[in-house]
């Protein structure tokens, strides 16, 4: 028996607002009665809508993880690392006021590299949680490693990344994103992810180069400006000094974020189009444009709903996600036997621990 | 039960272990039901093992407790004998669904309300509960020296203890260290700090003298160990909520509760300064001067009063004037004064540091 992948979209969305509304606004209100301890559950319920919703090839995704975990997983990362950390703060202090300076110094450094380490793993192994989660034909995916070598590629690459001024950025991105999805598998196949760097380069140097552009842009622009002092008193010179600067610092964090997205659209595109199942090769397609368009929608459904709206933002991402997703090539159903990966017992409590959100 | 157990209703099945999807005839007996279809019969299984997964294209799916990955699903409205012994569908999460949604908001309601009211009004009893002794310990060990940064000028080091004297401090550890910051601190212990910042801005020793009184109400109070605490309560607590609802709550509660006891080392303050007979006046023209900076702040003032962990300054500024009384002697003389001000002139030696920064 074999599955095509081709013709219709491999993947599709099936979710309504109206449908997902109550689901919103019920998780909104449980979740702050409880003081925020619903948000575990709140997010099970969120997930298993919008995988529910979900049709790959023929058949539906489903969300198997429970709140349970979710809080179970938050428990157990807040007491390993979260209070050890808090702890270590407070000897920092400690030390700097003792006037341990060198000690206080070490001791930061020593964390700081901790929480870098400890990010990777947390993020490998969110990844790990959600695939053992995600039944599709009765069949999960998973990972057998734990995630801690990835948490030192993700410490070194993070750190060579940033060096050379940062130019290695979408190096160390593709390679963590190739090392992340190689140790993952579905069912009783490994993901293959062989992303290159090279492609995304040139709009990584634009959103690079671009401060520097509009700096010097900014200065150009003050400059014919200038010749107001002549005529203006101190005090409107003052102003329109303040004005330009406002303005100035207004379009320098616009159009860094644009570009920003102008880089990030073809990052995705190039990390995911190179991701494949067995004879499964996955797709995204969304272009800068429609990545233009989820931010922006997302921006005024938060501002002009006064931030309710920001109960719909995962629905949004999660419909714009799938709905550029696109898979192409076969999967033998005969041989898509179950995952023998070990199932983790709890949730991303780690990943929750850095507040980071599920994409 | 005969009946039952002859019903037969086709459903499609996942076994957990293949990813072909099997079409299989649900056949209820009397302890559950069997699947059985081309490759022969599977079960029993229980009915109260289903658990809902939702629904496709209309119609309801369950997968089974302990055999994950294991599914059936109905490709039509399942007959109504059989409805009654599936499981209801997917709701809020167990607890909730067994009392009912507005119940359980009531429910969580209230014992939100309850916790909320321990966190904030435990601290002062669990401080109660903790030993001088201890508290002297950590004030100690958190102190050091200063990392050399105490200053001890000796004449300076002579006004201090009879300002500190004379204002009752006698058992604090009162001193004054070389950071340029308008400020002073207290911590555990009966440690008092004034920055070097605050006699630099200080036009008289009975500013000082205010503002030593406040801090050693916070000491009296054990102020500092109870807001340490509450805070490590409430973000214990507050931790769980998923990001802004959490930390809104919390910055509200201990600004609320630091404010609180601002006012009262404020009311310390004045009662001793009274006590001791040194004029409050001067202190009323340090927050006048504080309040200017706020005034130029502009409307955003009364905001950040109400947000900020002190009561405004024109607040502070109007409560120690009111409480100006005749008959006060100043707190130091002319040449005390002039000393207390150089005590940074000499400070305590510094240890051998690493690097500095």
């Amino acid at each position: 028996m074999e599955e095509q992948a081709s013709g219709a979209r491999a993947f599709e969305f099936h979710g309504t607002w109206r449908e997902f509304a109550p689901i919103a606004f019920t998780n909104l209100l449980l979740t702050i009665v409880t003081l925020g301890i619903y948000s575990f559950w709140a997010r099970t319920r969120e997930r298993q809508y919008l995988w529910g919703q979900t049709r790959f090839i023929d058949d539906r995704l489903e969300w198997t993880g429970t709140g349970g975990e979710l809080l179970i997983g938050y428990i157990i990362a807040l007491v390993v690392f979260g209070i050890p950390l808090g702890a270590l703060n407070f000897v920092v202090q400690a030390l700097a006021m003792q006037g341990h300076d060198g000690g206080a110094a070490l001791l930061i450094i020593v964390i700081y590299l901790a929480l870098f380490f400890l990010f990777g793993v947390a993020v490998f192994r969110a990844l790990r949680y959600r695939l053992s989660r995600t039944f599709w034909h009765g069949i999960r995916g998973g990972s057998d490693a734990q995630g801690f070598g990835y948490g030192l590629t993700h410490l070194w690459k993070t750190w060579v990344g940033g060096m050379a001024l940062g130019l290695m950025v979408p190096w160390a991105m593709t390679g963590l994103w190739n090392q992340r999805w190689n140790a993952m598998s579905f069912g009783p196949h490994a993901f293959t992810s062989d992303a290159d760097w090279r492609p995304v380069m040139g709009r990584y140097l634009l959103y690079y180069l671009a401060p520097i552009l509009l700096v010097g842009g900014g200065v150009v622009f003050a400059a014919m400006f200038a010749p107001t002092r002549a005529q203006g008193t101190r005090e409107e010179v003052m102003q329109s000094i303040a004005v330009a600067a406002a303005i100035g610092y207004f379009i320098f964090f616009v159009v860094l974020g644009l570009i920003a997205i102008v880089f990030y659209a073809a990052y995705f595109r190039e990390v995911v189009s190179n991701l494949s199942l067995a004879d499964l090769d996955f797709r995204f397609e969304a272009r800068t444009w429609d990545w233009f368009k989820l931010m922006i929608g997302n921006f005024f459904l938060v501002v002009l709903t006064l931030g309710i709206g920001f109960i719909f933002v995962g629905y949004r991402n999660w419909a714009f996600f799938i709905r550029h997703m696109n898979a192409f090539g076969t999967l033998d159903l005969d041989s898509f036997t179950q995952s023998t990966t070990r199932r983790p017992g709890q949730g991303e409590g780690l990943l929750d621990a850095f507040d980071v959100g599920a994409f | 039960m005969s009946a039952r157990s002859e019903m037969r209703v086709p459903v499609w099945h996942y076994d957990g272990q293949s990813g072909v999807r099997q079409a299989r005839e649900l056949v209820v007996a009397a302890q559950g039901f069997f699947l059985s279809g081309a490759g022969g019969e599977t079960g029993p299984f229980a009915f109260a093992d289903l658990i809902p997964h939702g629904r496709t294209d209309g119609y309801p799916q369950y997968g089974l407790r302990k055999m994950p990955g294991w599914r059936i699903g109905f490709t039509d409205a399942p007959p109504a004998e059989l409805a009654g012994l599936l499981p209801g569908k997917r709701g809020y999460g167990r607890l909730i669904d067994k009392v009912g949604l507005w119940p359980a908001v009531g429910v969580f309601v209230a014992l939100s309300a309850v916790i909320l009211w321990l966190l904030v009004t435990t601290p002062p009893m669990l401080v109660r509960m903790i030993p001088q002794s201890i508290e002297k310990q950590w004030g100690a060990a958190m102190i050091g020296d200063f990392g050399g940064r105490t200053c001890t000028a000796a004449t300076g080091t002579a006004a201090l203890a009879k300002l500190a004297g004379r204002l009752g401090a006698r058992d604090m550890d009162v001193r004054v260290v070389d950071v340029p910051i308008v400020n002073a601190v207290t911590l555990p212990g009966g440690h008092i700090m004034l920055f070097s910042g605050l006699l630099d801005e200080a036009e008289s020793p009975d500013e000082i003298a205010g503002i030593l009184a406040h801090e050693m109400g916070h000491v009296r109070n054990r102020d500092v160990l109870e807001s340490l605490v509450r805070q490590l309560g409430l973000s214990m607590v507050l931790a769980g909520a998923d990001g802004s609802v959490g930390g809104y709550t919390n910055a509200l509660l201990s600004a609320s509760y630091s404010r609180a006891t601002e006012a009262r080392a404020d009311g310390f303050a004045l009662d001793r300064l009274h006590a001791v007979a040194i004029p409050t006046a001067a202190t009323a023209g340090f927050f006048r001067r504080l309040a200017k900076v706020e005034m130029s702040l502009g409307g955003a003032g009364a905001l950040l009063g109400y947000m900020s962990s002190h009561p405004l300054s024109a607040e502070r500024m109007r409560l120690f004037e009111q409480g100006a009384r005749p008959g006060t002697t100043a707190s130091l003389d002319a040449n005390e004064w002039t000393a207390l001000r150089g005590i940074c002139s000499q400070r305590a030696a510094a240890k051998e540091r690493g690097f500095q920064f």
